[in-house]
């Protein structure tokens, strides 16, 4: 094992030449982007024998997926908690999905309530269980009347959600017209067979609907909607303009399986997916930014990165936005037909994170918060919430996570780890200057941690050891995201996950080109873009022609 | 049986769907045809945050017989036009090419924010070590009018207003004033509302650089600032303080330890030295603030270095893209140093264990990894990615290096 001295001599000579790393000259498939979305679909290629080769701008794996060390305490970037993953004897699609599809091994930890909600212009404070019954339950304890309502609801969430685990059987996606026939035709594998009729019938009527006109022919109580709706923040637009059927189905995922988070912060989501890949024999390659998709008689040809690396290619997925994919990737630019720039430039971008992280030098207890989730707010107005994300101020409604709640020892004994995460439109950053950035960032924060004091009753700010506060800014540096953006286009009915499926053979304007990720077919969230990575990997595999 | 849903009408809610996709149509129809302008928080992030900076020496000022501050600004061709702004006490990595060999370094900036802001320029000052490889070499080949690489500012050694108390003091060793003097300079010139007491050791006086304008700042801002310089060797003409920082002389400086922030950046034997000097206030960690770590210079003191690997070299198989090179490499030299001896251009900044941006793979092979510059995240001990500029191989090692931006 160990060299004769002599080898120390060597190191002279070795001096003097620079190593440049080179690439293949072609790939088969090169996935632009490691986030969820590029690191999921480059998984599902490698397991079925394909060789990715994988291309990240940042040093590190993940995206919005990933952690950062600081001092004794290492921080979640931006995971809250995911649904689809469900306990090992029910596991949910992204689980499913990981462990037995890939063999990726990741510690999941359940997420002990579905949220604590605390209104201060309703003076309401309510802790929800995850289970449907227990959570009716307790809605019905806090607003009486409110049970039967509320199974009607939930009811119709559940035939929404098996009518989309039928669609997923369809093999060849039909025309909107022909839907309910197509879906109709199969076997139905969920639910009583007798039923299934009539929850395909209430998947399509409702498909066209947002959220409040769904909502508000139950009669639920109003105080009751209020307890509802605190999930519109991981969709990011107002329930006014929301699509029913992806919020429908989150909701339920969410209160069957419950929530579950990584134990060493989604970094070990992205690093476990990572190593995967390479031991598959796929490669990833960081600190390499792709600067432009080569497209050639409308067909990918290749990419070229900034490192200067040329790269034959008939097939790319993109795990940038279709936005930044058209107006700064697709070379020559005269290659992008008028059409996609139609597309893109119809569609809205979901909020941009402004995120506090706080190491505190005091346990939980001491703190007095039990909770892992707390959703904070004025009040549940989702149109009014939303409003005050277009200032760069103070925003009314706060999204906290205790981490310790969830994961006892994931810092020092006698420490602990929140993070308070809030949402604006980029816009609001559009005027601020370099000077004013770290002045503006320190006070947003400092409202925020009075803004959970008060809501909360509690005292932290003194036993504040790290902060670090990620803005609009801080996103757009570490992943390029337009804007700053967390999340995709806003998911109103007419750009929500069955439009954007039936509508992805029409809107593919360069052939070889494929989107996943939270700004593609299945939406945003942690698990849509890991779950996009799949389907998107499955069609490049076909075209491919690989099984 | 499952119950209908009734939205707007059985009709309206049974046609609805089949608009869905003419209404997605019509508004791409109406939707402009043109590409857009880079959004101005992408713009923002490029400015604050720039991968790398070509900086253009303007100005070299000798401040000790040992230390020069080295006044930079955008390099003529570097299609910058501003500087990025940053926050008092953050450091530059400068990447300097050394007979074939790619060397990073991290400088404090010792200039101001607002001397960026408004006067478009950044300052570092080197302290030159004797027979030092890399300040030799500045010493020898840096002018006026070069242009040197360097990454944008970084680091996380700044006061920090929700965080820390009001009442600062730095400790400062040597060359580790530097950071300071951009703090000192940030309070006065922004008016912050906090008081800063800087204790500053040296050797001799001669060493004590930014001795004048400390001094003067002191008197121009005596609520905002002052300064007690303490030389542990000084000549017979010293009238200050002499002998070490101990406990007695920073208590002696600051009065009550209650409640103050304490800052401390300087030699490694200072920070074990204050270690112990300071736990006698029992102060909590959170109101002690330490600069980087800094490269290990000898490995084998830490406990759990394996016994006689010392003198051992053993040998690297570095893959980097599609390609592998094998090298020699010390053990008691980090993995970072063996591979910019081998002329490959890996990334690296804080040289502390800290900055994460030399993360790589360990595909074969063990290293020991320096308990003080331990910054690897859980889930990379997990799948075996490690931090190569404070890794030590203790066996043949197999590796894939992440390429240099």
């Amino acid at each position: 094992m160990l060299r004769p001295k002599a080898k120390a001599e060597k190191e002279e000579e070795m001096s003097g030449e620079r190593t440049i790393p080179k690439l293949n000259d072609s790939y088969d498939i090169v996935v632009i982007g490691a986030g969820n979305g590029g690191l999921a679909a480059a998984l599902q290629i490698a397991v079925k024998g394909g060789k990715p080769l994988l291309l990240e701008q940042h040093n590190l794996p993940g995206g919005f997926a990933t952690s950062f060390v600081r001092g004794r305490f290492e921080f979640e970037a931006s995971l809250h908690e995911l649904a689809g993953i469900g306990p090992a004897s029910d596991k949910g699609g992204v689980r499913a999905f990981l462990e037995d599809e890939c063999k990726v091994d990741i510690d999941w930890v359940p997420v002990p309530e579905a949220y604590r909600l605390i209104l201060t212009d309703d003076n309401l404070d309510i802790t929800l269980p995850f289970g449907v019954q227990n959570y009716i339950e307790a809605i019905e304890l806090e607003v009486p009347g409110s049970r039967e309502p509320m199974n009607k609801y939930i009811e119709l969430c559940r035939d929404l959600k098996d009518t989309i685990g039928l669609l997923g059987k369809l093999n060849e996606k039909p025309d909107i017209t022909k839907l309910a026939e197509s879906l109709k035709n199969l076997p139905a594998a969920f639910g009583d067979a007798a039923s299934m009729p009539v929850k395909i019938g209430n998947f399509m009527k409702t498909l066209a609907y947002t959220v409040d006109e769904v909502t508000k022919t139950f009669n639920i109580p109003a105080k009751a909607m209020k307890i509802l709706y605190p999930y519109w923040c991981y969709l990011g637009l107002p329930t006014s303009r929301m699509s029913f059927t992806i919020w429908a189905v989150m909701l339920l995922e969410y209160l069957e399986r419950g929530a579950y988070i990584p134990r060493m912060r989604s970094h070990e989501l992205a690093s476990a997916m990572e190593a995967r890949i390479l031991e598959l024999g796929g490669q990833v390659e960081y600190n390499t930014r792709v600067e432009k998709i080569i497209v050639e008689n409308n067909q990918v040809a290749g990419v070229e990165t900034a490192s200067g690396d040329v790269i034959k290619t008939q097939h790319v997925i993109c795990n940038a936005s279709p936005t930044l994919a058209y107006n700064k990737l697709i070379s020559p630019i005269s290659a992008v037909p008028p059409a996609a720039y139609k597309n893109v430039n119809a569609r809205k971008h979901g909020g941009a994170g402004f995120v506090v992280y706080l190491g505190l030098n005091a346990p939980m207890e001491e703190i007095g918060i039990r909770d892992y989730g707390l959703f904070i707010s004025k009040n549940m107005d989702t149109d009014d919430i939303y409003f005050s994300m277009g200032k760069a101020a103070l925003n009314n409604m706060q999204a906290t996570i205790c981490l310790n709640n969830a994961i006892p020892y994931c810092s020092p004994p006698g420490t602990s780890i929140i993070s308070m995460t809030t949402l604006y439109k980029s816009e609001a950053w559009h005027t601020l200057t370099p000077g004013d950035y770290f002045k503006l960032k320190n006070k947003i924060a400092s409202d925020m941690i009075d803004q959970f004091e008060k809501a909360t009753h509690t005292r932290i700010r003194d036993h504040i050891e790290e902060i670090e506060v990620a803005t609009p800014v801080t996103f757009a540096r570490y992943t390029g995201t337009h804007g700053g953006g967390v999340y995709g286009y806003e998911p109103e009915p007419w750009d929500s996950v069955i439009p954007r499926i039936l509508s992805q053979k029409d809107e593919c304007y360069i052939k070889g080109l494929m989107f996943t990720g939270g700004y593609s077919q299945m939406c945003h969230g942690y698990s849509s873009a890991l779950m996009s990575g799949q389907a998107t990997a499955g069609a490049a595999l076909r075209k491919m022609g690989v099984k | 049986m499952r119950t209908k849903v009734h939205i707007k009408g059985e009709l309206i809610d049974l046609l609805a769907p089949f608009y869905l996709l003419p209404d997605r149509k019509r508004r791409f129809e109406k939707a402009l045809p043109d590409p857009i302008e880079s959004d101005p928080v992408n713009e923002l992030a490029r400015a604050i945050h720039p991968a790398k900076l070509k900086l253009e020496i303007a100005e070299i000022r000798r401040e000790t017989d040992s230390a020069k501050t080295f006044r930079f600004v955008p390099a003529p061709d570097s299609g910058l036009t501003s500087l990025p702004f940053f926050r008092a006490g953050q450091y530059l990595s400068l990447k300097v090419d050394i007979d074939g060999s790619p060397i990073t370094r991290p400088y404090s900036i010792s200039s101001s924010p607002n001397d960026t802001l408004n006067n478009g320029f950044y300052e570092i000052t080197i302290r030159r070590k004797e027979g030092g490889f890399f300040t030799e070499h500045i010493w020898n080949s840096w002018d006026a009018g070069m242009i040197v690489e360097s990454s944008g500012p970084c680091g996380l050694f700044y006061y920090d207003s929700i965080r820390d108390s009001k009442e600062l003091v730095g400790i400062a060793g040597g060359a580790g004033i530097t950071p300071f003097r951009s703090m000192i300079k940030d309070i006065i010139e922004n008016d912050l509302d906090v008081h800063f007491t800087l204790l500053y050791g040296t050797k001799k006086a001669d060493d004590i650089i930014f001795k004048d304008e400390l001094l003067e700042l002191a008197v121009k801002a005596p609520y905002k600032l002052s300064v007690h310089f303490v030389c542990s060797e000084p000549d017979s003409g010293w009238d200050g303080l002499s002998g070490f920082l101990t406990s007695e002389c920073i208590s002696n400086c600051c009065g009550e330890m209650d409640r103050k922030t304490f800052f401390i950046c300087g030699p490694q034997v200072m920070y074990k030295f204050l270690e112990k000097e300071m736990t006698c206030f029992d102060i909590p960690a959170k109101r002690i603030r330490r600069e980087a770590f800094g490269e290990i210079p000898d490995i084998t003191q830490y406990h759990g270095f394996p016994e006689g690997a010392a003198e051992k070299v053993f040998e690297i198989t570095a893959l980097i893209g599609n390609e592998s090179k094998v090298l020699p490499a010390r053990a008691t030299e980090s993995v970072v140093v063996a591979l910019e001896r081998a002329g490959i251009a890996a990334p690296s900044q804080c040289r502390s264990g800290e900055c994460g941006f030399c993360r790589s793979i360990l595909i074969s092979g063990d290293v020991f990894v320096c308990p003080d510059n331990d910054g690897r995240r859980l889930a990379d001990k997990k799948f075996s990615f490690f931090h190569p500029c404070s890794s030590f191989p203790v066996s043949d090692l197999k590796i894939k290096v992440i390429r240099d931006i």
